[in-house]
């Protein structure tokens, strides 16, 4: 057993075993927490893979601005009283089914994973479209921008849009409005889009 | 060293796994999304050991779309979720049937 295979396990126990974590701490900043190890694992598989830029890519989106995003709202929406607000209220009988489910859905995987997974020669690219080969002739994150660039210019734009319609999206649900409270959310975006509309010290608390 | 392309497939299935059992058994929208995430980590993980085992690229590529539009969705989904609970002072997915457009 090398060096890379212990590596192998070790990171393949952690990732699985913060993997639960997240879904079995009753307290959600442990889950996101918890999370975050995942993610970190997940980069350290990408660099086993090859893959240095979206490994450096993985922990700066995922762990450094969306994990810090989640923290914040975790803190935010914790209830007045605690853990016990949040407790689930989940009968025995939905959770057995979900594990159960669970189960069924490890075993197809498994049996998939187990029986047909064959990768073609086929399938492979040859010649100068090589991954390996581009990767040693012009360097990793090159090879990675000569692929976004040329051959994927045209889903590369479509996610500047889904990302400046996110935007507009969270800016619209996250705006406070000055006209009456105890308003939900719908009718309070519906009444706000007049010029009265307005953030800031003026708008009243519920 | 390389990795096994199976032994990487099956901790890939195994989060996925673990990340549908979260959404099924969890009551918590923010766990719920975190859950999501972690879907989503597994699939990038398979699409980087295909990538790594074909040597095509292209796995690489749809590992950065995902992350993009998990970025835009964990946006778009904690607003949702904070607008939730400035009307309702809790959180939970019982209460986000009576959400209306």
């Amino acid at each position: 057993m090398n060096l890379g295979q212990i590596a192998f396990y070790v990171l393949g126990a952690t990732a699985i075993a913060s993997g639960i974590g997240v879904i079995a701490f009753r307290n959600a900043v442990y889950s996101a927490l918890s999370l975050i190890l995942n993610l970190f694992c997940l980069a350290l598989f990408f660099l086993m893979l090859n893959a240095i830029f979206l490994a450096a890519i993985q922990v700066l989106v995922y762990a450094g601005a969306i994990m810090v995003l989640f923290l914040f709202v975790v803190t935010m929406l914790t209830p007045e009283g605690g853990d016990a607000a949040t407790v689930d209220r989940l009968g025995a009988m939905q959770r057995t089914a979900a594990i159960g489910l669970g189960i069924i859905l490890a075993g197809a995987f498994g049996y998939i994973l187990i029986s047909q997974v064959r990768l073609s020669p086929s399938a492979m690219a040859t010649g100068a479209n090589d991954l390996f080969t581009v990767m040693n002739r012009d360097g990793n994150t090159e090879a990675f921008g000569l692929a976004l660039f040329h051959g994927y210019l045209l889903p590369f734009e479509v996610t500047s849009v889904i990302l400046v319609a996110a935007i507009l999206g969270a800016v619209v649900l996250g705006r406070r409005t000055t006209s009456g409270s105890g308003l939900s959310a719908g009718s309070g975006l519906s009444a706000g889009s007049g010029p009265s509309a307005g953030s800031g010290p003026s708008a009243r608390e519920e | 060293m390389p990795v096994p392309a199976n032994a990487l497939l099956f901790v890939s299935a195994m989060l996925f796994t673990i990340g549908v059992v979260g959404v099924l058994v969890r009551r918590n929208p923010l766990v719920i999304f975190m859950s999501i995430e972690l879907m989503l980590n597994a699939v990038n993980l398979s699409f980087m050991t295909f990538a790594n085992a074909l040597h095509s690229v292209d796995g690489w590529i749809f590992v950065f779309l995902v992350l993009s539009v998990a970025a835009a969705e964990v946006v778009v989904g904690l607003a949702i979720i904070v607008s939730v609970f400035r009307t309702r002072q809790e959180i939970d997915v019982d209460d986000f049937n009576t959400m209306k457009g």
